[in-house]
């Protein structure tokens, strides 16, 4: 069935393969391609009248995966999310989402996974997840300033006899991400401001590393992720290339079976390539030497190119022999879909390509020509001599599009069996001592925050040495006093009972964090993170899941700029809970007037802003508690929105001291957390308003509140004084606990897992 | 006479930008500059530059070349290879040399720090280590500094306060000396008046983990040369240098002292 024909090139004889044959070629090469696939294909070569050749089989399996045409996902996204955008909304058609910042500057933002890598190898997964995420927004032409890590793990107390063959256990898992995205993350010099640790059991064995990233640009130098023009020269820069990460995007686009023999799909890190190679494309963006410039990423070379050309309405001519390579002997098929890291792809006009190679030089930074643009939309790829790849871009790069079977797995009836605690202050240090919820300075102390000196508000606020968890961070990007507010957010205890509320919920959370640190919701990305898209129950919730943000987006105003679907997160031993992370951006029009969540004095009014309903489903009560609930917090657009502007205003009108939002245990733990860095409160609240996780709300530190209440109540809308801040003790009403035995319980929760 | 400074990288250094950032806002010219535009005969006429082409040089905070040797071991072997010579007549002429995290790694791989003889202001080999921290990882967090110097270090004569908070954010920035001779090391820096920074708590108390972050033998946070003009501190004045940066009210914070006092200096140096 293969005959060399060149020296490391075959033929694959596929027109007189059977469909035996067809599924064994797929397989046998890796392809991951399925029965249907490889009969379009052959077709396509039936016409062609040759057979394929190795390389060309290869680029199809990867221009095919899940990971790079979004195959099962695209029809549903077009159908419910995507469309919906705002004035400000510069551009959604690449990697990475591009808004509006002021008059002068734009944004870029871009959110994606990581997942297989690091269920695998989970340093190298995490570490190049950073590299990759800081490449989609550098290739729009823009400065990286933050880098954002929501993370997925099985519990932290699993006990090692309970996991699976081959699975590796949460605490090593935790510990070697962290270890990755530090040492990526700081050494490439990016601050990494915010992300979300959370456990539960169906992580254990397919753990979640989403990366997200935010980046500057001027407007007028952003930079398209396709070919400029026919005669464009295409330009090779960074690390060279080699074996590692071959087969990733098929590798991801399927359940991982066995973390122990893939990870060869893994790919190598090397930030110190990458900080000098941000340098060089941004000096050669700015002095204006490019037409395009695109990542290489998920299929390498092979998609790079393919997009970049498909994208530019153009055909291009590759030759494979002048790509710098980590080692011999490589097979050209190897070089053309390798996803080495460290390496960007840019079209230049040739009268520019001496600069550019000389910038590139300049930085130390490896940088060759290999390729020219063509007016005639094919593809074709030389080595030395020999023409070993030639196909209409059309045909390889747009992929199939599939509407899979759906099957709703909803509960119908609905189950409340929460009731008072025998011991209230029992319960509740359980739940500030669970990992979900407790401190996090574990990791968050890894990595650098303030790098680049434009954090704001930072992860951890309040008085020095006691911090607090803050519910968004914010930056200073330029030199005007505007800064973003970032925020990552998703409860997948919600989203696993009910996918449509749960993400909804999502929503509602990732505005109520962007509003309570001053700041106007602006954009977000997703990162939907699913498991086998062929199984109709799966389906099912990324359906619910896109349905409810799609609605959110639309009724609320916020566009969805940029996003990432992730399938097949998923082993023998299940799927992951339904993941769709959420990445807000909010405009802080001035970064001296941010709001911290730590109490600032003594004495001032406790408010609570909205309405609290009996909603334990998915709540860290009813974890903890063991009591079932299967009411999920619903939430509402409009009222969101009314909410929030109310809020905005409220920051202008009064004086606001302090603000958090109520999410995981509720405005019991919300209140705790505002009162961990010294001042203690007494407020009055009953069962439900302690411990449901309804939507649509915060708490408020503030002067005046009647004034403030009654504001709030002529919009007509909801705020009531619930108490006072002073003293060294948490008292709810209910029950009673002294701050330090609280702040014990919160700062050792997480940590004491962990060396 | 405009006062011109560089901030000195290589790949893998990356505190630069707000480092320059912290001159220019004082009015000085501040730029950074490639190491290998200081000797690669690759770079173009317009871009080569000469340490005489400067006043004061920084070495500023990041990992350079990777750290993955000990940190600041590569940046310094480089500085040594093609400027020590330029680097020495710098600083015995009076020049300020500044190292902020990555940068005090480098001086004291370089020898430059301690920096005990005056005549000889680069050591052939290391007087002493910024080791791993005793929590033996990466911590990035705020901490209080007491400012002991009595005059000497021409980058803290204008601080007015005992007690500032700058951030620290190292993995290996642990003062250690020769085994044996800390004693006298430490005897030998306090009678010469080159500690400038000590870590200290909140109420301004010698205190340990986590006020001291790394485990600095005698809390040592930044020291200087004998002859006062060449600086190294873990901690990162860069960071704390505007208002908002440390969430305060005020337009300018602690940071700003080192970068005042130094461009001070200079002023009066001409």
């Amino acid at each position: 069935m293969y005959r060399e024909i060149y020296p490391g090139v075959y033929e694959v004889d596929i027109l007189n393969a059977s469909d035996e044959d067809l599924v064994k070629i797929s397989e046998e090469m890796g392809l991951n391609l399925s029965l249907d696939e490889m009969k379009v294909i052959k077709e396509y070569f039936k016409k062609k009248g040759r057979n394929p050749r190795d390389i060309e089989l290869q680029a199809l399996g990867q221009a095919w995966s899940e990971h790079c045409c979004y195959k099962s996902s695209k029809y549903w996204l077009k159908k419910y999310l995507l469309g919906f955008k705002t004035d400000y909304v510069i551009s959604t058609e690449y990697d990475a989402g591009v808004v509006e910042f002021d008059e002068e500057q734009a944004y870029v933002v871009a959110l994606e996974s990581h997942n297989h890598p690091s269920a695998v190898e989970p340093y190298g997964g995490a570490a190049t997840g950073i590299g990759g995420i800081l490449r989609d927004v550098l290739c729009m032409g823009a400065q990286p300033v933050a880098l954002v890590d929501p993370l997925f793990f099985g519990e932290l107390s699993t006990p090692y006899e309970k996991l699976p063959p081959g699975i590796k256990h949460p605490v090593y898992l935790l510990e070697g991400v962290v270890a990755g995205i530090r040492d990526y993350g700081n050494r490439v010099g990016i601050p990494t401001v915010a992300g979300m640790v959370f456990f539960d059991e169906s992580y254990l064995t397919n753990c979640l590393v989403n990366v997200g990233c935010v980046g500057i640009a001027k407007k007028d130098r952003i930079i398209p992720s396709k070919a400029g023009g026919e005669g464009d020269i295409f330009i090779l820069a960074g690390g060279a290339t080699g074996r590692d990460g071959i087969h990733g995007v098929t590798f991801a686009s399927a359940e991982l079976t066995d973390t122990e023999s893939t990870r060869s799909a893994v790919q190598l890190g090397n930030p110190i390539m990458k900080e000098p190679l941000i340098h060089a494309c941004l000096e050669i963006v700015e002095k204006g030497l490019l037409t395009g410039m695109k990542d290489l990423g998920g299929g390498g070379l092979s998609c790079a190119v393919g997009e970049m050309a498909l994208a530019a309405g153009y055909g291009a001519e590759v030759w494979l022999d002048k790509v710098h390579l980590k080692e011999k002997d490589m097979k050209p098929w190897e070089i053309w879909i390798s996803e080495s890291q460290e390496r960007m792809l840019l079209t230049v006009k040739p009268k520019h390509v001496d600069e550019v190679l000389y910038i590139f030089r300049k930085w130390d930074v490896p940088a060759s020509v290999i390729g020219v643009v063509k007016g005639e939309k094919v593809l074709r790829v030389y080595y030395k001599d020999w023409l070993i790849y030639e196909m209409d871009i059309e045909f390889v790069t747009k992929g199939p599009e599939y509407c899979r079977a759906t099957a709703e797995k909803r509960e119908k009836v609905e189950v409340d069996e929460v009731k008072e605690p025998e011991d209230f202050a029992k319960v509740f240090l359980k739940m500030m001592s669970h990992p979900n919820v407790a401190s996090k300075e574990w990791v968050i102390r890894q990595y650098d925050h303030e790098v680049r000196g434009n954090t704001v508000l930072k992860p951890l606020q309040g008085r020095i040495g006691f911090e607090t968890h803050g519910d968004a961070a914010v930056v200073k990007p330029t030199e005007s006093w505007r800064g973003l507010a970032i925020t990552a957010d998703v409860n997948p205890w919600m989203t696993r009972i009910d996918p449509f509320w749960g993400t909804a919920s999502a929503f509602d959370e990732m505005v109520r964090n962007l509003v309570a640190v001053n700041s106007r919701p602006h954009s977000f990305v997703d990162c939907l993170n699913f498991g086998n898209p062929e199984k109709p129950e799966r389906m099912w919730e990324f359906v619910e899941s896109v349905k409810a943000l799609g609605w959110m987006s639309k009724e609320f105003g916020l566009p969805c700029v940029s996003g990432n679907v992730s399938f097949y997160n998923e082993t023998p031993y299940g799927g992951v809970a339904p993941t769709p992370t959420l990445m807000g951006i909010g405009i802080v029009e001035d970064v001296r007037k941010a709001v911290t969540s730590n109490f600032k004095k003594e004495g001032s009014e406790i408010v609570l802003v909205g309405e609290t309903k009996r909603e334990f489903g998915g709540s860290l009560y009813s974890k903890v508690t063991g009591m079932k609930c299967n009411v999920v917090p619903k939430t509402d657009p409009k009222v969101l929105k009314n909410y929030a502007e109310a809020m905005l205003e409220a920051f202008k009108k009064f004086k606001v001291l302090s603000c958090h939002d109520p999410a995981e245990g509720g405005v019991a733990v919300a209140l705790a957390e505002m009162a961990i860095c010294g001042i203690g409160f007494e407020v009055d609240l009953s069962f439900t308003e302690l411990f449901s996780e309804s939507n649509t709300r915060w708490i408020v530190e503030v002067k005046n509140a009647e004034n403030f209440v009654n504001f709030f109540e002529e919009k007509g809308l909801r705020a009531r004084v619930i108490g006072y801040t002073g003293g060294d003790k948490l008292n709810y009403g209910r029950f009673s606990v002294e701050l330090s035995e609280v702040e014990k319980a919160w700062r050792s929760g997480f940590s004491k897992f962990l060396r | 006479m405009d006062i011109r400074v560089a901030v000195l990288r290589i790949e893998g250094t990356n505190c630069e930008d707000e480092t320059v950032r912290a001159f220019r806002a004082l009015g000085v010219e501040a730029e950074a500059v490639h190491l290998k535009q200081f000797y690669s005969d690759m770079i173009k006429d317009d871009e080569v530059r000469s340490v005489w082409d400067y006043h004061c040089l920084v070495f500023p905070g990041g990992f350079s070349a990777g750290d993955y040797v000990r940190a600041g071991a590569i940046f310094s072997a480089r500085v040594k290879s093609v400027l020590r010579k330029d680097l020495e007549e710098f600083i015995k002429e009076g020049y300020p040399v500044l190292g902020i995290c990555n940068g005090f790694q480098v001086l004291v791989e370089l020898g430059a720090l301690p920096g005990f003889d005056e005549d000889k202001p680069i050591a052939e080999e290391p007087q002493m280590a910024l080791a791993i921290n005793d929590s033996n990882r990466f911590e990035c967090r705020p901490t209080f500094l007491k400012h002991e110097n009595r005059g000497k270090c021409v980058f803290t004569r204008k601080l007015k306060k005992e007690i500032v908070m700058y951030p620290v954010a190292h993995a290996e920035g642990k003062v250690v000396f020769p085994r044996g001779k800390e004693e006298e090391y430490l005897e030998r820096l306090i009678e010469n008046d080159q500690i400038v920074f000590r870590y200290v708590d909140p109420e301004g108390n010698y205190a340990s983990y986590p006020w001291n972050p790394n485990g600095s033998f005698y809390n040592i946070a930044g020291i200087c040369n004998v002859k006062g003009n060449v600086f190294g501190l873990m901690p990162h004045p860069e960071r704390a240098f505007f208002g908002w940066q440390v969430g305060r009210e005020e337009e300018f914070f602690d940071g700003k002292y080192v970068f005042e006092s130094v461009v001070d200096y200079l002023r009066k140096f001409y």
